[in-house]
């Protein structure tokens, strides 16, 4: 037992920068539960990474074109947790939509034309994908699932788990910009003081629009600023409408606080998608959130910003 | 499809209690045991609640002394989040002899017995990155009653890497042991202290803290049951003390070093030095510790007189002392001598609220173990063991 400190723990994963804080007087203890804590992430990355070739959303999008592929449990409430999220989102929350990488290519700027957003067009749709609640398979040939706006908000969630079961209330968990805060500081200069996460302007860079005091919970913002280019005076960002494989223009950010950083992180997403209709659907959801709209007018709902 | 077209069901029947998107979430592995709830409510911070009991003794060549320390009891109960008050109960039980002048003289000394009553609260406010507090202190004994009031204030940077602390320390004294047989009627004794601090976090495992204080007092210094005592009546006393707390990763176990400079207008001039190692194994904690000493004499200290032998005589250090003018003191604790401490703390979490610790210490102290120095000639070794169990309950 020593004094109080806060430890802070940096790490890259999942293309993001990563950072547990821990509010602690057992330091050794902090230090093993941020290992275990960031194996937790490293684990999650490499089962549900696009870019590893042997990640099982890899072998999932080789073969279930092919035939069935059979998954693991974890893999299945992510699956199951997806089609609720379509069904919840009114069919605009869909993990299938990543195909259209192919033709939207975010560092080059270019516009995808007509014949290859109808070519890919039949490639997408969640109600293409046949889930048993065991077996996956693709009713076409050329689609692909991501866990996009599910894993790192998921894994920022499992994180908090390693670190309760550890002991550590006062902590907060960062994976990118997705967050969790397990309870209030505990330093005896701030004891029971929210953490304050701050929301980045999605207009100006390195600058914060508001910062949010978080005493516990999960905190998660979608923004048009992530991936995105400029041509003909008009931002085409990374977030793209399932249905016409366009990007979205409704909002320049939603930021969610719930209880969870997994629910936050697909409450955020799907408003960006409904765009004119997302605070409607914010509201009937009951959430805090913070929403700038394209016309820099923000949106708030029990936010104390 | 017919488990999943259920569970959408279920989810929509709860839509309007907690957002269908949440109740989906609670679903994946692991989230139900996450709270629910995020309310902007400032958590109950931990209170706790101490008890210590101890066992002391100390020996010289042909004499022994035994007490058992009564419970002392510590609490600290946070309000509001922002607000904490602390509180501490002692009863000692202070039992035996004290030495008359340089050593125990057996058949000389009168048994000392008596009660010790200690009581203080101590009250903070805390803000986000600083705290204040005030507190009052009461001790009392037969012959000793004093009371004392303590101002503290803690400042942190914004990167909470560095703190500040400045404190203020009164405390007003009475001794008066004439209803024991003694010749101190209704003496006083003031102190006051300031204190000044710095930590600062150097790495990610290294804090180095240096703390400043300055005390002045005044009154009755004299010990009132030694004889040929007549000290100053004031004592002001310089402390550095400096603090290294190092986490070494390669083994997972910190060390603490720390180093105190004193000195005072009776003349002493101390200095200690301090290092703890502390080492966790799963409920288990070790801490082995050892701490060295070294003092100078007070200007008025006299040493014993010996006789034509060499040997320390009681009866030509009388007549010596009878003969000295100005101040003067035979007291042990004046002299110029070293000492080493070494001490061994075992810590057992019973669960994650409850700790029971132990700690033992051995405490030598002697003419040749003053650093650079042969000590005070003719001082009879000292040496004292305790042993202290704590039981520390989080609630």
């Amino acid at each position: 037992m020593g004094i109080w400190r806060t430890l802070e723990f940096e790490f890259v994963a999942m293309a993001s920068p990563c950072a547990i804080w821990i509010d602690t007087k057992k330091e050794q203890l902090a230090r093993k539960s941020a290992d275990a804590a960031i194996a937790e992430v490293r684990r999650i990355e490499q089962k549900y990474s696009r870019y590893q070739e042997g990640s099982v959303l890899s072998r999932i999008n080789r073969e279930a074109a092919n035939s069935a592929v059979a998954v693991d449990s974890e893999t299945a409430e992510l699956l199951n947790f997806a089609e609720r999220l379509w069904h919840a989102s009114g069919g605009c929350f869909d993990i299938s939509t990543g195909v259209f990488r192919r033709i939207w290519d975010f560092r080059r700027g270019e516009l995808p034309s007509q014949s290859q957003l109808d070519a890919t067009l039949p490639c997408v749709g969640w109600p293409k994908v046949s889930w048993n609640g065991t077996h996956i398979h693709f009713a076409c040939k050329g689609m692909e699932i991501d866990f996009g706006g599910i894993g790192k908000e998921y894994a920022a969630d499992r994180v908090a788990q390693v670190l309760r079961d550890h002991g550590f209330e006062h902590a907060l968990v960062n994976l990118g910009g997705d967050v969790h805060a397990l309870g209030a500081r505990a330093r005896p200069d701030g004891s029971g003081q929210p953490w304050s996460i701050g929301i980045r302007h999605p207009r100006v860079q390195e600058q914060c629009l508001a910062h949010l005091p978080l005493h516990r919970g999960g905190l998660a913002t979608s923004g048009d600023y992530e991936r995105y280019f400029e041509r003909d005076g008009r931002r085409y960002c990374h977030i793209l409408n399932p249905l016409t494989g366009m990007p979205v223009t409704h909002w320049q950010s939603v930021s969610v606080l719930s209880a969870n950083a997994t629910s936050a992180g697909a409450m955020s997403s799907i408003a960006m998608l409904k765009e004119e209709t997302a605070i409607a659907w914010l509201d009937a959801q009951s959430v805090s959130y913070l929403a700038v709209r394209s016309d820099g007018q923000v949106f708030t709902h029990r936010v104390a910003a | 499809m017919a488990d999943t077209q259920w569970v959408v069901v279920v989810v929509a029947a709860t839509d309007r209690a907690m957002g269908s998107v949440l109740a989906a979430s609670l679903m994946l592995p692991g989230m139900a045991i996450l709270p629910l709830s995020l309310q902007a409510q400032n958590l109950p911070e931990h209170g706790l609640i101490a008890l210590k009991m101890g066992y002391f003794s100390d020996s010289q060549p042909g004499w022994e002394r035994v007490s058992v320390r009564s419970p002392q009891l510590y609490a600290l109960v946070p309000i509001a989040g922002e607000w904490s008050l602390e509180g501490s109960l002692a009863g000692d039980s202070v039992s035996g002899a004290t030495p008359r002048m340089h050593t125990f003289e057996s058949g000389a000394t009168p048994h000392m017995d008596d009660y010790r009553r200690a009581a203080d609260v101590k009250v903070t406010r805390h803000f986000a990155r600083a705290a204040v507090s005030a507190g009052i202190g009461f001790s009392s004994e037969l012959d000793y009653k004093s009371r004392a009031l303590n101002l503290q204030a803690r400042l942190s940077s914004e990167d909470n890497n560095t703190t500040w602390a400045f404190g203020y320390g009164g405390a007003r004294d009475v001794i008066d042991n004439q209803s024991i047989g003694g010749g101190a009627i209704d003496q006083s004794r003031r102190t006051d202290e300031w204190m000044v601090g710095l930590t600062q976090v150097m790495t990610a495992d290294d804090i180095v803290q240096i703390n400043l204080t300055r005390s002045v007092g005044t009154g009755y210094f004299n010990d009132p049951y030694k004889d040929f005592e007549d000290r100053p009546d004031y004592r002001n006393v310089n402390v550095a003390l400096l603090r290294w707390n190092h986490y070494m990763d390669s083994m997972d176990a910190s060390v603490r070093a720390s180093y105190r400079l004193y000195g005072d207008s009776f003349g002493v001039k101390s200095q200690t030095l301090g290092i703890e190692w502390s080492k966790s194994f799963h409920r288990w904690t070790w801490v082995p510790g050892l701490r060295a000493y070294s003092q100078t004499a007070a200007d008025f200290y006299f040493d014993p007189v010996v006789d034509g032998a060499g040997v320390p005589s009681v009866a030509l250090t009388r007549r010596f002392a009878n003969r000295l003018t100005g101040h003067r003191s035979a007291d042990q604790r004046l002299a110029a001598y070293g000492a080493l401490a070494i001490s061994m703390k075992v810590a057992f979490d019973i669960d994650s609220l409850t700790q029971l610790d132990l700690k033992v210490e051995s405490y030598r102290q002697r003419s040749d173990l003053q650093w650079g120095g042969d000590g005070s000639p003719h001082l009879e070794s000292y040496n004292a063991r305790s042993l202290q169990v704590g039981l520390v309950h989080k609630f």
